[in-house]
């Protein structure tokens, strides 16, 4: 053994997926095309190399497609390499799917248990966590009904909670802070703060990139299936976020998409640079434009436009409404809205716009959309800002001695 | 994977508590919310029967063989002592089967070792069959008179074996129907035929010894079937209360060592893409 033990150790790793244009689900086929079934071959891996030093809190980002769940999905043991090697050493778990494999007509109590067993815990094992597993849950009174009935919450609230009480020495984390409520949200991370403290060691996947460079020491970005870059979360995070806004490919086309029906007072929500060209993502301090579109001929009304600005795990950032501002004069056809702001004033992650359509006195709502808009902020390479908003505020100095 | 050498690694190996949480699960989930619930194991059975007694029996005149030494002459019970087990075999291998495709959502998120999901679907059907033997003790006991407790032992080792037989089909048939979903056709097709081809329904005596293919007499042919072995025995332990001879006993372990051997080799080799195939 060498002076500092790593907890995983990746070599050479490489792994490639059957492209199933020509799967061959039968039999029949097989044996008519024989051996030489057709496939394309397609590495999702290639040449990954890297070493998570055992206690570290490690990030993994890149962009949708980039091969990084797969990635953790080698290091958790359920895909095997075809290349190269990923060793972990130490009891693993792996929270890739909350509650995958609960079954909807057991009980919660029964899910626990074969919950717990899969994850590789004995009976007696789960026996003298159940109360706790119960409790971090807030699952008391329902633990006896069937899981069928549970709210989303409740079930990933159980799923998260006996997980986590598998006390790994590694733990892989796949996107899933997003979910639960806020206060939930805040207990998990809770726990993986005390994980961190008590020496274990956490990989983190994840898009919210404010989250990985709070979280974790060092990070690896994966690009296209090759490592693109290693190191401490900031220098990583810099070539990541440098990178992608040099690329003309954005990484995330559906997130932003609108779900809004063609009959729908509002037309569109856009979020639009200084040259007047939509964007899904921005940087934090940078001019940026709120524009909404809407059938004025539908409301019959003068409108009042609300705006509601929230960061993807629901925090309240803002809420604007723009008054009587919003008449083009005379009401007819498609108005345009915009609201202009000269910096976008927060710091980077996810955010999301919901708007309504009130009548002027307020009293009524022709329309309400939550969560209509999502857009990703990045931020500002070299940047040393941290928190909720951007202050926007400039340093300077001088040298104030009177004996001078 | 090498031989477990402390308590600590067989539990890792064998996977007790996994094996019962998941056969729990099964057989809890298999009759919620319906209003009858567990009875309805025991119309399946009951039904087939009351039909094949009908049809073999009555309309058909097939005569059980005499019990010897038991003297017994019941085709209900002939046909009983032999039906359970093969009730068994048939529906542990469908079920078992589409173990691994049913549970997919486990296999693409979850480490654990695979195995335990076709086994624990022989186990759960296993746990059925244990009652419903019982029950077919206590009937016989009831309808002929005769005590068949002494026998239990005997019964339970051929029940153990058929139990790890089945359990190697399932690993080979669950493994393979991950890549080629036309294995659970192709399970429904052969069921039909092997059951026919299994002497459940009429003795063995009725499949000629002197007519030959290929040189070989049918009655040879027809022994090469394992189920047969067991059928066999069965019947000799339950409806004639002898001792199966050597050559059964013989033939049942081969088969059930090859059979559980192999179906481990071919899992093992089909294990790695189950994730991304499932």
């Amino acid at each position: 053994m060498g002076e500092t033990s790593n907890a995983i150790t990746v070599e050479g790793l490489g792994k490639k997926f059957r492209l199933m244009q020509d799967r061959n689900w039968t039999l029949k086929a097989t044996l008519l095309a024989g051996h030489r079934t057709r496939y394309e071959e397609f590495w999702a891996l290639r040449d990954v190399s890297f070493e998570i030093p055992t206690g570290e809190t490690f990030g993994i980002v890149g962009g949708n497609g980039s091969g990084k769940s797969t990635l953790l999905k080698v290091l958790a043991g359920i895909l095997r390499a075809d290349e190269g090697s990923a060793v972990a050493r130490g009891r693993l778990s792996a929270l890739l799917e909350l509650g995958a494999g609960f079954h909807p007509e057991l009980t919660g109590r029964e899910n626990v248990y074969l919950n717990g067993s899969i994850l590789g815990f004995t009976s007696r094992e789960i026996r003298n966590l159940f109360d706790d597993i119960v409790e971090f849950a807030e699952l008391e009174q329902f633990i006896d009904e069937p899981v069928r009935n549970y709210s989303s919450g409740m079930y990933m609230r159980l799923g998260f909670s006996v997980a986590i009480h598998v006390e790994p020495e590694i733990l892989l984390v796949d996107e899933i802070l997003a979910v639960g409520d806020l206060t939930f949200q805040k207990r998990c991370l809770d726990r993986f703060a005390r994980l961190r403290d008590e020496g274990r060691t956490i990989v983190v996947v994840s898009h919210d990139l404010d989250m990985i460079g709070r979280l974790c020491d060092s990070s690896v970005w994966i690009n296209k299936g090759e490592l693109a870059s290693v190191g401490s979360s900031s220098s990583v995070l810099e070539d990541f976020i440098s990178h992608d806004e040099n690329s003309d490919v954005n990484v995330s086309d559906q997130s932003h998409q609108l779900r809004l029906k063609p009959d729908d007072l509002v037309k569109s929500l856009e979020l639009v640079d200084v040259n007047g060209h939509s964007m899904s993502s921005t940087a934090s301090g940078q001019p940026a434009l709120i524009r909404v579109r809407y059938d004025a001929d539908k409301a019959g009304e003068p409108v009042t436009v609300a705006l509601g600005l929230y960061r993807a795990d629901g925090t309240h950032v803002s809420s604007i409404n723009s008054g009587a501002t919003t008449s083009a004069g005379n009401d007819v056809g498609v108005i345009e809205v915009d609201y202009e702001m000269s910096s976008l004033p927060v710091q980077s992650g996810t955010y999301e716009i919901s708007i309504a359509l009130h009548s002027r006195d307020m009293t009524k709502v022709f329309e309400r959309h939550t969560h209509l808009f999502r857009f990703e902020v990045d931020p500002v390479a070299g940047s040393h800002q941290t928190g909720l908003v951007a202050l926007g505020g400039n340093w300077s100095a001088k040298n104030v001695d009177k004996g001078n | 994977m090498g031989v477990p050498k402390n308590k600590r690694e067989w539990l890792g190996l064998i996977q007790p508590d996994l094996l019962m949480n998941l056969t729990l699960r099964d057989l809890r989930s298999k009759y919620k919310r319906s209003v009858l619930g567990w009875t309805w194991s025991v119309f399946n059975p009951l039904v087939a029967v009351v039909v094949y007694s009908a049809v073999f029996s009555i309309f058909l005149r097939i005569e059980p063989s005499v019990g010897d030494p038991s003297g017994l002459n019941s085709y209900a019970v002939f046909l009983l002592v032999t039906l359970l087990p093969w009730q068994f075999h048939v529906t542990s291998l469908t079920e078992a089967n589409r173990s691994i495709t049913a549970n997919s959502s486990l296999v693409t998120k979850i480490f654990f070792p695979r195995w335990v999901l076709p086994t624990s679907a022989v186990l759960a059907r296993f746990l059925t069959l244990i009652v419903e033997m019982l029950v077919l003790l206590v009937l016989i006991a009831l309808w002929e008179g005769h005590i068949a407790f002494q026998w239990i032992p005997v019964v339970a080792a051929l029940m153990i074996l058929q139990l790890l037989f089945t359990i190697g089909l399932a690993l080979m048939i669950s493994a393979a129907n991950v890549y080629f979903r036309d294995i659970q056709h192709f399970l429904m097709v052969a069921l039909q035929p092997w059951m026919f081809l299994t002497p459940i329904l009429y003795p063995l005596n009725l499949v000629p010894a002197d007519k030959e293919f290929l040189g070989i007499s049918y009655r040879t042919l027809y022994q090469l079937n394992p189920m047969v072995s067991w059928t066999k025995a069965y019947r000799n332990v339950l409806y004639d209360l002898r001792f199966p001879s050597l050559e059964r006993w013989l033939a049942i372990l081969s088969a059930t060592f090859v059979v559980l051997y192999l179906g481990f080799k071919v899992f093992n080799r089909l294990e790695p893409r189950m994730a991304e195939e499932v």
